[in-house]
């Protein structure tokens, strides 16, 4: 995105915040402050990219990915790089998919309605309100009645149905399951954009996930960022931070970031950490920071996302157009779970190198069954689920013994899926079958994976067993913000991005208000 | 000649394509020899850009109009400054050109300014003060060309060049184009490449070529000819064709072609120009002599063995094994590795080391092996004491990580593309508006699209599961 004429800020000059990170959790709120004349800087690990240095290759786009190396263990250990970690101006949300359904208000009082999990601390028709101002300023697609919730709308029609679009619904159908076309936050229609210009409307390139190239995507490189810097935010990439300093009554003076090489010290009177569900935890972590509850890094989560993949006898191709264009909501609450919380299904469709992964990694093949597996890929199409996760204090982020290239331990995630996410992922497989089987598909194949990272520096009432309070404000330190997916509860069924933009509004709020 | 590799000749200062006369006799057959008048020279004496980016854009519109997707460069002397920038804009995918599998320089010009007597240059430059150079120029030029005289077809094709040569043009190189470095624009070209030089050529010779194209052309394997003088085609017709033709049987013809129509999407507008490039250099032969630079060398041939078990290739084979050793060699890693695994290239050395003794096996034994590796079952055999080993569930886990490696780089690559149906790269292209798929649906092609013919044995398969 466009930075050179931005307004910038000396490292002695006190700011009136530091946002680390710019992807979901960053960028809004960066925007909000710097909207009422606040002087904020945004710290950014990554590069500034212009939207023409994307590449549709899958190997190449690693490069808005976070490709540093993570450890990952327990029962089932996460995969980080292209599958859930970005880096650049813009975040996760330069590669992020676009699917954008809203949190439902049920998954936000899990512990009320089930007696499991737990509650989040605050109001779900609250955070509705943050949802749809997210939703208009980005501009969002979707379909003209939204059957679990007729009183929504959204600002364009849905992008076109590809081939694995129209085999979701084919089954769906058969089976008398409700399935229509997904909220996506894309563009369909061109769209001035306040603050950044016209983006086009969606083009059925089909690489999202390798970065938009036509703007049509959402991404806060094109909406919260350009606002942002429009109100005199400066946003500095290539700034890796690795420290934070505190001053003797234990509030955040200023945050100690390498950019080329030389350390350097970002003075600030308020810190707003927006690192993600890794990086987040791992900072305080590192710096001893806002950890007198020994929560920071407890209760990773995951989305579970096991994929089923039908073989149909035409050529399905889904990698042309928009690749998740169907949703059904009524696996949210199946009647006859034997688990708490549900599940979205949307359908698949996967580059092939993506593909691939997934089937030498998942799906255990290789020699001539691999081969002949790819020989079929034309062929394929999937659904695939995005699942609750409940959090476990035993499945935790810690620092490794081994150092990164800048001096920073290495993060640990250890994941082990509980008798819920079990359970769980049971129902949705024998689901996910039976939509390909009445689609026509003739054979399956089951994809285990799991998606997003969530949780380890949660949200609660009680300094005890939580890190930030319902605002977002560190118990420990009340200068320092905590804004991305790392203060949620619990997973939530709905994939992150809205509701971590939607909480970004909110804190902003809750920041200004303080 | 639709199924021969084009070979596009590119001539020295003062001649034409004609020089290459007698070297695409030699080759007839094999080749499709395509020799071109560059701009001020033979039959295009008459044009007026005569620049050596007027040249490379000459060369880029003239294998464009061939149709060729699968080529080489042959430049001699100036001419082979020329292939070096050709060939840089076609791996860079700058130019739309797709299928470039080598180059071939003869007593070439480098990408840096020509060394070049000071009194030559002046002496070369008077000849065309008053107009074209003369008969007794153009003697005088060949004779201080060769290694020995050239029998007396040759010695007319070059004096006739010569005496062709628009007076702007010889002026424009000596004064200009073989004074431009360009070596920033070329780069490194890391794809094969073989350097012919004179054995008694003078600025142009053996050390030269070693020095000044060598730094350009990592991958180029020198062969000089003895007693040569700097007019190798007309000197040495039958050596350099020889030369040409080892050098693409051993070093060029060693992976997957790409099908032309193909090529062809690549090579189009609608692929953007960073995606041809990618695909220009993955679809380059592997190097069969490169050192393998994280693994050992008894390593990289044991990884040889497991990537054929992994992703068995039919027919002429990527070799992926020393792709891998490049991705680790490069640190590029997938962003995560299990806890408690060592480093990826450190797993790779283990479970290569432990490995080892595959070769003895015939395939049957090597995947009953492999089994015992995914099942966790394999136990290495006994290492040296005190050594690091894997334990079986170690093997198992970097075995999944080495066949999403393997079926990933497999997969990078063009030719595999085609195979399996995929050409969602050719989007966008360097459009202003993008250009993205206007049919989506089962079994929908759109008209830009290549063939891709499904694979005979994709035929329905019968309902199975794989689990987890």
């Amino acid at each position: 995105m466009k930075l050179t004429d931005m307004r910038t800020y000396d490292d002695a000059e006190v700011v009136d915040a530091v946002v680390i990170g710019t992807g979901a959790g960053g960028a809004p709120i960066l925007a909000e402050l710097a909207a009422r004349g606040l002087r904020v800087v945004a710290l950014e690990a990554g590069e500034n990219f212009d939207p023409d240095e994307y590449t549709p290759d899958e190997s190449d786009a690693v490069a808005i990915n976070w490709m540093e190396e993570r450890l990952s263990g327990g029962g089932a250990p996460t995969a980080f790089g292209q599958n859930n970690s970005g880096m650049g101006v813009g975040g996760s949300m330069l590669h992020w998919g676009a699917y954008a359904p809203r949190p439902d208000a049920r998954d936000l009082k899990l512990r009320s309605l089930t007696g499991q999990g737990v509650d989040w601390p605050l109001d779900p028709a609250e955070l509705t309100s943050y949802v749809e101002r997210v939703e208009r300023f980005v501009g969002v697609s979707g379909p003209a009645t939204y059957p679990w919730d007729p009183s929504r709308s959204y600002a364009y029609p849905p992008p076109a149905r590809n081939a694995s679009s129209r085999m979701m619904v084919r089954g769906c159908e058969a089976l008398g399951i409700r399935a229509t076309d997904a909220p996506v936050a894309l563009v369909t229609q061109d769209r001035e954009q306040e603050h950044h210009g016209l983006r086009h409307a969606c083009a059925n390139a089909g690489s999202c996930h390798q970065g938009c190239r036509n703007g049509a995507k959402v991404g806060t490189d094109n909406t919260y960022l350009p606002k942002a810097v429009a109100h005199g935010a400066e946003i500095r990439p290539r700034s890796r931070v690795v420290g934070i300093d505190l001053d003797a009554r234990g509030r955040v003076e200023a945050v100690v970031y390498l950019r080329d090489g030389v350390e350097r010290r970002q003075r600030c009177a308020q810190l707003v950490l927006a690192a993600g569900g890794v990086e987040t935890p791992r900072l305080l972590l590192h710096t001893g920071v806002a950890n007198s509850s020994d929560q920071v890094g407890r209760n990773f989560m995951v989305h579970g996302a096991t994929q089923v993949w039908g073989r149909f006898e035409e050529e399905m191709r889904g990698y042309r157009g928009y690749p998740s264009s169907i949703i059904t909501e009524d696996f949210v609450r199946p009647a006859d779970a034997d688990f708490v919380g549900g599940y979205l299904i949307q359908d698949l469709g996967a580059m092939p190198q993506t593909w691939a992964t997934t089937v030498a990694r998942g799906g255990g093949l290789w020699g001539r069954d691999l081969v002949d597996a790819m020989d079929d890929y034309r062929y394929m199409a999937g659904v695939g689920i995005n699942a609750e996760c409940l959090p476990d204090e035993r499945n935790v982020l810690t620092l490794s013994d081994e150092l990164d290239d800048f001096g920073v331990p290495k993060a640990t995630a250890s994941f082990t899926p509980g008798p819920n996410e079990e359970a769980l992922d049971r129902h949705a497989t024998a689901v996910l079958q039976r939509i390909v089987e009445a689609a026509g598909a003739r054979s399956s194949m089951v994809l285990s994976r799991t998606a997003h990272t969530i949780g380890t520096a949660r949200m609660g009432d009680d300094p005890a067993t939580s890190v930030v309070d319902p605002d977002g404000r560190s118990h420990d330190v009340p200068n320092l913000w905590i804004c991305d997916n790392s203060v949620f509860p619990s997973a939530v069924t709905a994939n992150p991005a809205l509701t971590i933009m939607a909480l970004s509004l909110r804190t902003a709020e809750r920041f200004l208000a303080a | 000649m639709p199924d021969l590799p084009t070979l596009f000749c590119l001539h020295a200062l003062g001649s034409s394509a004609r020089e290459y006369d007698a070297v695409a006799d030699e080759l007839a057959g094999s080749f499709d020899v395509v020799a071109l008048d560059l701009p001020g020279f033979g039959d295009a004496a008459g044009a007026t850009g005569l620049s050596v980016d007027d040249m490379v854009a000459s060369v880029e519109r003239a294998i464009r109009r061939h149709g060729s997707t699968r080529w080489a460069l042959v430049g001699h002397s100036m001419g082979g400054k020329v292939a070096s920038l050709v060939a840089a804009r076609t791996l860079a995918g700058t130019a739309p050109l797709f299928g470039l599998a080598g180059v071939v320089l003869l007593a070439a010009s480098p990408p840096v300014p020509e060394p070049m007597d000071e009194e030559r240059r002046e002496r070369m430059l008077s000849w065309v003060a008053d107009g074209p150079l003369d008969d007794a120029a153009a003697r005088e030029f060949v004779d201080a060309n060769v290694g020995a005289p050239l029998p007396p077809a040759a010695d007319l094709v070059a004096r006739d060049g010569l005496r062709r040569t628009s007076p702007d043009a010889w002026s424009a190189w000596l004064t200009r184009g073989s004074r431009e470095d360009r070596s920033h624009d070329v780069g490194v070209l890391d794809l094969p490449a073989l350097i012919v030089a004179g054995g008694a050529d003078g600025d142009l010779g053996e050390p030269a070529q070693r020095e000044l194209n060598g730094r350009a052309y990592p991958r180029g394997t020198v062969h000089v000819l003895p007693g040569a003088g700097h007019l190798l085609p007309l000197e040495r017709p039958h050596e350099v064709a020889e030369a040409i033709s080892t050098f693409w049987r051993e070093r060029v013809d060693l992976g997957p072609v790409v099908p032309a129509d193909f090529a062809r999407v690549i090579a189009s507008g609608r692929t953007p120009s960073v995606m041809r490039g990618t695909l220009a250099r993955r679809a380059v032969a592997d190097d069969p002599d490169r050192e393998p630079r994280a693994l050992s060398a008894a390593q990289l041939a044991t990884l040889r063995l497991v990537a054929d078990r992994v992703v068995p290739q039919d027919g002429p084979a990527i070799d992926l094994a020393a792709r891998v050793d490049a991705q680790l060699a490069d640190g590029r890693g997938d962003g995560w590795r299990t806890a408690g695994m060592p480093t990826d290239v450190e797993a790779y050395r283990l479970a290569l080391d432990a490995l080892v003794g595959l070769e003895a096996l015939d395939h049957d034994h090597r995947d009953e092996l492999l089994r015992t590796v995914a099942a966790g079952s394999f136990e290495a055999p006994s290492a040296r004491p005190g050594a690091a080993t894997l334990s079986g569930g170690e093997l198992a886990t970097w075995f999944e990580d080495c066949r999403v490696d393997l079926v990933r780089l497999w997969l990078a690559h063009p030719a595999t593309m085609e195979r399996i149906g995929f050409d969602g790269f050719a989007t966008g292209g360097d459009l202003t508006r993008f250009e993205g798929w206007l049919k989506v649906g089962p079994d929908e092609r759109e008209g830009w699209e290549p063939s891709m013919p499904p694979r005979a044995s994709t035929l329905p398969a019968p309902t199975e599961e794989v689990s987890r």
